[in-house]
């Protein structure tokens, strides 16, 4: 059972489309685990259909509608990509941008209880697959800026609760936590940040940077 | 034609686009469906030219895509608006839009067999209910579909806290999901 989901705010976020892509990308695949969500999303969007309705129409350039219609004849139906069903219940949404499943990421370690790796990172915003052994703890860090965690895997416990596959955590500007990864598989996490963490221990101050985060 | 007359109008030709590449069916979804969404990508700051090709383009894709619209999920207007939605992050900020992969397993909640017809009166309600939103309220929705923004940026230039924001939004979705028979 799904019990930390967006607020309204950063599904809306996503309904728009006003999201940047790695925010969409982590609101996409907590819907991928989220029936209700998936349901809120929707309403959104037929919001977005009312809204469409009532603008005020803007007349087409003439002759617009022929040569819409001249182009019919050379296009072709569109046909969803066909990929190979995910073996481990990877979320398509994230295998799109993985190249393929959750097993078979290639890890870099941080330590020897953390291993990352990095998605991508636009405009300042950055998304990243986190993993850590059973009580491994990322060290207390605050943050600059926001930072979104899904559990793909596993769990983790921190001062505010315990995250398990599907619950999105949102930590906002100033936060401070210090997760820990709950007993039983490894911990596997989304996560996007659109800051740098800031990090109590000089070790990670020193580290953070070469990781990217 | 009433307005609701002519929304439901437009599911019928979707329908028939999709079984039988009606060309006059297409040719009435232009009429209606290709100014509105040259208004949305001029709302959203898109020069003039883009909009018209765009416009033209989303049109093209309902042509290309109407097999896979299903009216149990939504309407004309809302399905359009996706494709709108999508296109421009596409081809306007050259980003991918992370979509769920309908080939998954995701389950759905129970179907209702009168599903489509519930989901007319539900956006005929969900107008009604739009248009009589707090002014503070509409505000932020119609900001939230046509600034492009952040709510963070949003809360600066309305030069109120972004938990103002917040709440307005989330005070406005409650009142919109009651609206469309939700148990907010």
């Amino acid at each position: 059972m799904i019990a930390h989901h967006p607020d309204d705010a950063l599904l809306m976020a996503y309904a728009t489309g006003a999201a940047d892509e790695a925010t969409g990308l982590i609101v996409a695949t907590h819907l991928h685990y989220c029936v209700m969500c998936r349901m809120r999303t929707r309403g959104m969007e037929t919001i977005g259909g009312s809204l469409l309705e009532d603008l005020a129409p803007q007349p087409l350039a003439a002759g617009a509608l022929e040569a819409t219609l001249a182009k019919l004849d050379e296009v072709t139906p569109y046909e969803r990509p066909r990929r190979a069903p995910s073996r481990d219940g990877t979320p398509g949404v994230l295998r799109a941008y993985l190249g393929g499943d959750l097993r078979d990421v290639r890890w870099r370690r941080m330590g020897p209880r953390l291993a990352y790796a990095p998605l991508f990172r636009k405009g300042g915003v950055a998304a990243r697959l986190l993993r850590g052994v059973p009580g491994a703890d990322s060290g207390p860090h605050a943050h600059e800026g926001l930072e979104y965690t899904l559990v793909l895997q596993g769990g983790y416990t921190d001062v505010t609760g315990s995250y398990a596959p599907g619950d999105l955590q949102v930590m906002e500007d100033g936060q401070r936590h210090n997760p820990v990864a709950d007993p039983g598989e490894d911990c596997i996490n989304l996560a996007v940040t659109t800051g740098r963490l800031k990090f109590d221990s000089l070790i990670q101050k020193i580290a953070a940077p070469l990781f990217g985060f | 034609m009433t307005r609701s007359a002519e929304v439901a109008e437009m599911d019928v030709l979707l329908g028939q686009v999709a079984a039988t590449q009606d060309r006059a069916a297409f040719a009435a979804l232009f009429a209606h469906f290709a100014p509105r969404i040259k208004a949305y990508l001029l709302r959203l700051g898109a020069p003039g030219a883009v909009a018209e090709e765009l416009a033209q383009e989303a049109l093209l894709s309902v042509w290309r895509k109407a097999h896979l619209f299903d009216p149990a999920k939504a309407s004309a207007a809302t399905w359009l608006f996706t494709i709108a939605r999508n296109l421009r992050i596409d081809a306007i900020r050259r980003e991918r839009r992370p979509e769920l992969d309908p080939e998954d397993f995701m389950p759905e909640p129970d179907a209702d067999a009168d599903a489509g017809l519930m989901l007319a009166e539900n956006e005929g309600r969900l107008r009604i209910a739009l248009k009589e939103l707090p002014a503070d309220q509409i505000q932020v929705v119609e900001l939230s579909f046509f600034a492009d923004k952040p709510h963070s940026q949003i809360a600066v230039e309305l030069g109120i806290p972004l938990g103002t924001v917040k709440s307005r939004l989330r005070l406005a979705m409650a009142r919109l999901k009651r609206a469309m028979g939700g148990d907010a």
